[in-house]
């Protein structure tokens, strides 16, 4: 009860008890590298009330080849036993499981095609065992992590640079993402998957004002940062191609808050462009 | 962050006075092992343990700085003592807590002194977290 009234407290009371945006109530991506958001509005979350999702283990089958924090290498002994000390270094899709065949692609259950442009998936990953180190690639195969701009890269193969147990991201449709998992603790282990997701129907805010509030944080809206710290070409290619942003704004700039009449009127003129 | 493991374990000693390592098996982890290392910036706390055997032995937490050295020092933590056969269930208020500090640090659980030859069992409670309290 406390932790509920805290959290909505604290994120303005547009999320539930599940940290999930409430239908009606807005959403900002933010995205480091282009110092700049998406911003939503949740038209309606259409899983509400089914929003947890038992996956299982962990997509990684048995007699896989994986890189170990020793630098050699290590077999993965039975499905979804993520080995001692080991790690993936490309980061990996959830795979439809049975009954599921029907979603867009196969290999990834969080994949929406470019037609899919008034829907998104605000995916909560939780692991078990808490102890796993977690990171995310945006797009797959592009790690993000960095240290001091360029210099160092960082993730679950680093000594900085994930988490242990959660990851919480929203899916942007025409991106893939590579979830990668750590262990560095001496014992194979059995994982296992548990997702909160929220399926919404978004809208963009016509309203070039309420843009500017929201991010400037006058009204409230979930902020989930993104962390791409690398613009990679598919991130240009999808914000381009799925919300109609140009190539050189791939977002909202998020503006102080003494610079309204500029912002105004900047993003007046890019919600012209914009297809959601 | 925190994880709670059980660790079970079990040996047969021949003779009294015997002492040894147990091997360990838990729900969580694929296959048997004989210590559990600490990940750098987290820590163990052991909270509980049960003891049970079909003759009396002592059972230890041991715990090490490097259990990747070739031949790793060992140093006991805790130590309860099963007189006889039976049982014995042991819970603490306050856990003994190992920090990983190095990433190198480890725990096991040994038996010494056992009163004949026979089974036992150890099943401990351990948290691995990365919280202060």
């Amino acid at each position: 009860m406390l932790i509920s009234f805290l959290v909505m407290y604290f994120w303005g009371g547009c999320v539930d008890s599940l940290g999930l945006v409430r239908s009606g109530d807005y959403l900002t991506v933010f995205i480091p590298a282009t110092q700049s958001a998406l911003v939503f509005r949740v038209r309606s979350r259409v899983n509400e009330g089914r929003e947890v999702f038992n996956y299982g283990p962990l997509p990684i089958a048995s007699g896989t080849s994986l890189p170990t924090y020793e630098g050699t290498s290590t077999t993965v002994p039975a499905d979804g036993v993520l080995p001692a000390r080991s790690y993936i270094r490309d980061g990996i899709a959830f795979p439809a499981l049975t009954g599921m065949e029907t979603v867009f692609t196969r290999s990834d259950i969080w994949y929406l095609s470019e037609d899919d442009r008034d829907r998104l998936f605000h995916v909560k990953t939780y692991m078990y065992p808490p102890v796993i180190r977690t990171d995310v690639q945006i797009p797959a195969k592009v790690t993000q992590g960095r240290f001091q701009k360029e210099r160092v890269i960082t993730g679950v193969d680093s000594e900085l640079g994930f988490g242990r147990g959660f990851i919480e991201v929203v899916h942007i449709p025409l991106l893939d993402y590579g979830y990668r998992f750590g262990n560095d603790t001496n014992l194979n282990l059995k994982t296992f998957v548990k997702f909160v997701y929220g399926e919404y129907l978004v809208e963009v805010p016509r309203n070039p004002d309420l843009i500017f509030d929201i991010l400037v944080r006058k009204v409230p809206s979930l902020w989930v940062t993104l962390p791409i710290a690398y613009v990679d070409p598919k991130i240009v290619d999808a914000l381009v191609r799925v919300y109609g942003f140009p190539s050189d704004r791939l977002g909202f700039k998020v503006y102080r808050a003494d610079e309204r009449d500029r912002a105004v009127r900047e993003y007046s003129e890019l919600l012209k462009l914009l297809k959601v | 962050m925190k994880w709670l493991i059980t660790l079970y374990g079990t040996a047969s000693p021949t003779a009294s006075g015997a002492s040894g390592d147990f091997t360990l098996a838990s729900t969580d982890v694929h296959g048997t092992f004989t210590l559990v290392r600490i990940p750098k910036g987290l820590k163990s706390k052991v909270w509980a343990k049960r003891l049970a055997g079909t003759v009396g032995f002592t059972l230890q937490v041991q715990a090490s700085d490097d259990v990747t050295a070739s031949t790793p020092t060992w140093y006991v933590v805790d130590s309860e003592h099963l007189a006889s056969a039976g049982s014995l269930e042991l819970e603490k208020r306050r856990p003994i807590v190992i920090q990983g500090r190095t990433g190198r640090e480890g725990i096991k659980l040994s038996y010494a002194n056992t009163t004949g030859a026979g089974t036992i069992y150890a099943v401990v409670e351990v948290e691995i977290t990365d919280e202060e309290d």
